[in-house]
């Protein structure tokens, strides 16, 4: 049966159904019918519950929140209608750090895209101990961002880091790779570290990409980067946007300048190096250190607006250099 | 219309269906919270929730309480956000950790607090008369801290502007030992840091000293309060760092990180705090009071060369000795089983725990019969003991402003206070940034306490 078939076979009983008389004939493919919307909604209400309650739920309140002055345990706490969205509109250090994750993002989410590509590219060749050089790469991928940032404060302290062990050796003076100027580095060193997330992915599309293609275009006499850059890159471009637009979204929320700070509590959150003090690490401080949790709220939901937006202009503007190899009887 | 059992289901009502889920959901798992603390009462006995830390309340007290007085205690994790959410949600906990140097002015003035006043006095454990003057800062009139009710109680003390010095590392500088018995002021405790600092290619290998108080807000405050002045205005409904007093203040701490004689925002403690380093001999002086003897005892090579000195003063400045934690338990307005926690609260401070507490060196008890449990065995352990009992003559409470909570001040501090520790701003633009940003979040709080 193909999926053309389906609404064909879906649409005669309604018809059925209006005109009130139900030959017995369809009454089976009714059922039938029923049965699958049925199995449907049950497969995905787990989902769908879950996202009502857990996402749905907290975004409706946050929402709330966001017009009053709630703290948490004051009595004295009221609604401010849109008084925390003008203020975070003239608010320098909302602006700076948004711009902060924004350079971020357009940093570490295209540089992540192509050392995963690279890797996936890599092993993706006849190697010896293929399999053992993809575990490895893609291990830090697997390590929780708390543990990665533990390591990272470890190897990259000042006084009793690897780094500066590694400096002291050449009789380098210790740098303080923690603080400004350097710490910028330091979390884009953490986000490449763990480009074996990216490489799993690009690796998969990579085994998509048909072999007689690659084979046509040797025959035809394609240098290798050749090949890559007309065949591999566009038919990886459905991943490719994937990664973007997921990699934005996670850049613009990332957490990893608290994981490495000084002291990753909410007072500590504010002593980030002001190259690290992105835009979640001001929405951290605004609800956990000063307790404002209405104007917290409302810097979330700009943010989310701001994700919905960029998320679209991403998709607008590739929708014409990404392309879909898609079956073009199952399009029908 | 109902539609008939054989019909499919509408995305519409598919939805409406899942939204109805989702409010069982919801409803479900509010069910679960209540159960926490409704689910161990039916498991005989009574049982109460307690907001703590698990070296405050572990296994095996939590078994001893059981087995003592009969009562189940569940112990939830310490953490601010989950007690907002629990007395939010109207099911707070009946007992909660707290810095009654801190916590006590901003929850009281909040009225989430309960006064403990009615239950000092029927209690035959905890009597009024033998309760340690540090336990007046769990005390507040709605105004002041120090004075009125009394809403929690300090498990243990410390004097925290007292200071641990090596005498190993004094010895090798070449350095006069600070007295035990008379202060040093707080320039020669610098002097003397940045002496017996100890470097190789720009790595710091020994700290010459460590001196961050408890948190950057309540080393101002008692910093500013030694150099005789106040922080805070007199109705606590504001700070000011430009002061004479509150400058010096700031000037010498700014200076202590410049130098980068020990650990600060700009160069933090791979250890995360004194404790390690000093025991590692890596720290010549920690700004620690009594309490970190109960870390340093059992290491032998450095205890026996540990002493403790009193809190230095600035030149002209009063003789203070303040507490800045008093670390200790308080009891929620909304709590539900107030005498159970009550009954727990005077075993764990007057009891068993507070015993063992007492014997380990880790804090003054905050009892004053129970001072005689304190370590003295060993020589050193005495002579500590010998300086700790004189310096409790300067004990003196520090009020803390209510409109403020400890951390939001830390963290307005913190972020502004590396750019001057950096050299990049000078110490009277840090006064002026300090004033307007913490005044500000001042102002929100004030409004919110009414």
């Amino acid at each position: 049966m193909t999926v053309g078939q389906i609404p064909e076979a879906a649409t005669r009983p309604r018809a059925s159904a209006r005109s009130g008389s139900a030959p017995s004939a369809d009454l089976p493919r009714t059922s039938m019918t029923a049965r699958r919307q049925r199995a449907f909604y049950m497969f995905t209400s787990p989902w769908v519950i879950g996202f009502l309650l857990l996402t749905v739920g907290p975004m409706a309140y946050a929402l709330w929140l966001s017009f009053t002055t709630f703290d948490g345990i004051s009595p004295n706490w009221r609604y401010v209608g849109l008084d925390n969205y003008r203020e975070l509109l003239s608010d320098p250090v909302t602006w700076d750090s948004l711009s902060r994750a924004g350079v971020f993002a357009i940093t570490s989410v295209p540089l992540s895209i192509v050392a995963g590509l690279a890797l996936a590219v890599l092993v993706n060749r006849p190697l010896k101990a293929r399999g053992l050089f993809r575990t490895l790469l893609y291990l830090p991928a697997v390590v929780p961002p708390v543990g990665a940032g533990l390591i990272f404060k470890q190897l990259f302290n000042r006084d009793s880091g690897a780094a500066n062990g590694v400096l002291d050796i050449f009789g380098i003076d210790a740098i303080a790779w923690l603080d400004d100027p350097y710490a910028r580095y330091v979390i884009l060193m953490a986000v490449l570290w763990a480009a074996g997330n990216v490489m799993i992915i690009s690796l998969a599309g990579l085994q998509d990409v048909p072999r007689e293609l690659h084979e046509a275009a040797r025959i035809d006499g394609a240098s290798a980067w050749r090949t890559f850059r007309s065949i591999t890159v566009p038919l990886l471009s459905p991943v490719l946007l994937f990664q973007a637009v997921t990699g934005m979204i996670a850049s613009v929320q990332t957490i990893m300048p608290l994981l490495i700070a000084a002291e990753p509590t909410p007072k500590g959150v504010t002593a980030i190096p002001q190259t690290n003090y992105m835009y979640m690490m001001h929405v951290f401080a605004e609800y956990f250190a000063l307790g404002r949790y209405g104007y917290a709220s409302a810097l979330l939901w700009v943010l989310f607006v701001l994700i919905l937006i960029v998320t679209g202009l991403i998709f607008k503007f590739t929708s014409g250099v990404v392309f879909y190899n898609v079956d073009p009887e199952a399009k029908k | 219309m109902r539609p008939h059992a054989g019909a499919p289901l509408s995305r519409r009502r598919f939805l409406s269906l899942s939204a109805g889920g989702a409010a069982a959901g919801a409803a479900a798992l509010s069910g679960c919270a209540l159960q926490v603390a409704g689910a161990a009462s039916g498991g005989g006995g009574e049982s109460i929730t307690v907001m703590a830390e698990l070296n405050d309340l572990g296994p095996e007290l939590i078994q001893q309480a059981q087995k003592e007085l009969g009562i189940r205690i569940t112990v939830v994790k310490n953490d601010i956000t989950r007690l907002i959410a629990m007395i939010t949600s109207g099911n707070p906990p009946d007992l909660v950790r707290g810095l009654g140097a801190l916590d006590a002015p901003y929850f009281a003035a909040r009225g989430v607090a309960e006064n403990l006043d009615p239950y000092f006095a029927k209690s035959s454990i905890l009597k009024v008369d033998d309760l340690d003057p540090a336990n007046d800062l769990w005390r507040y009139d709605g105004k002041t801290q120090g004075n009125g009710p009394r809403y929690g109680m300090a498990k243990d003390f410390s004097q925290d502007a007292m200071f641990w010095y090596n005498t190993s590392h004094f010895d090798k500088a070449g350095l006069a030992y600070p007295s035990e018995t008379e202060p040093i002021t707080y320039e020669e405790w610098l002097d003397n840091a940045k002496q017996l600092v100890r470097r190789k290619n720009g790595q710091t290998t020994v700290y010459g000293g460590s001196y961050n108080g408890l948190g950057l807000g309540i080393l101002f405050t008692n910093l500013t309060a030694a150099a005789g002045g106040s922080l805070f205005s007199a109705d606590f409904s504001r700070v000011d760092f430009t002061t004479p007093e509150a400058r010096r203040a700031l000037a010498w701490y700014v200076d202590y990180a410049k130098t980068r004689v020990g650990p600060s925002l700009i160069q933090p403690n791979p250890d995360a705090w004194d404790g390690p380093t000093y025991v590692a001999n890596r720290m010549a002086m920690s700004g620690n009071g009594y309490w970190l003897g109960g870390m340093i005892y059992p290491e032998p090579k450095v205890a026996p060369v540990s002493r403790l000195a009193p809190a230095p003063v600035f030149e002209g400045g009063p003789r203070l000795s303040s507490c800045q934690s008093a670390t200790g338990l308080w009891m929620p307005k909304k709590a539900r089983n107030k005498d159970a926690a009550w009954r727990v609260f005077e075993w764990f401070f007057g009891e068993a725990p507070a015993k063992a507490r007492a014997e380990g060196g880790w804090g003054i008890p905050t009892l004053k019969s129970l001072r005689p449990l304190m370590p003295d065995k060993e020589a050193y352990q005495q002579r500590v003991l010998k300086t700790q009992q004189a310096e409790l003559e300067h004990f003196s409470v520090t009020p803390f402003t209510p409109y403020i909570k400890w951390d939001a001040l830390e963290a307005l501090i913190n972020q502004v206070i590396p750019a001057a520790m950096r050299g990049e701003i000078s110490v009277d633009i840090l006064a002026g940034r300090l004033n307007s940003t913490v005044n500000e979040q001042m102002k929100r709080g004030k409004e919110q306490v009414g």
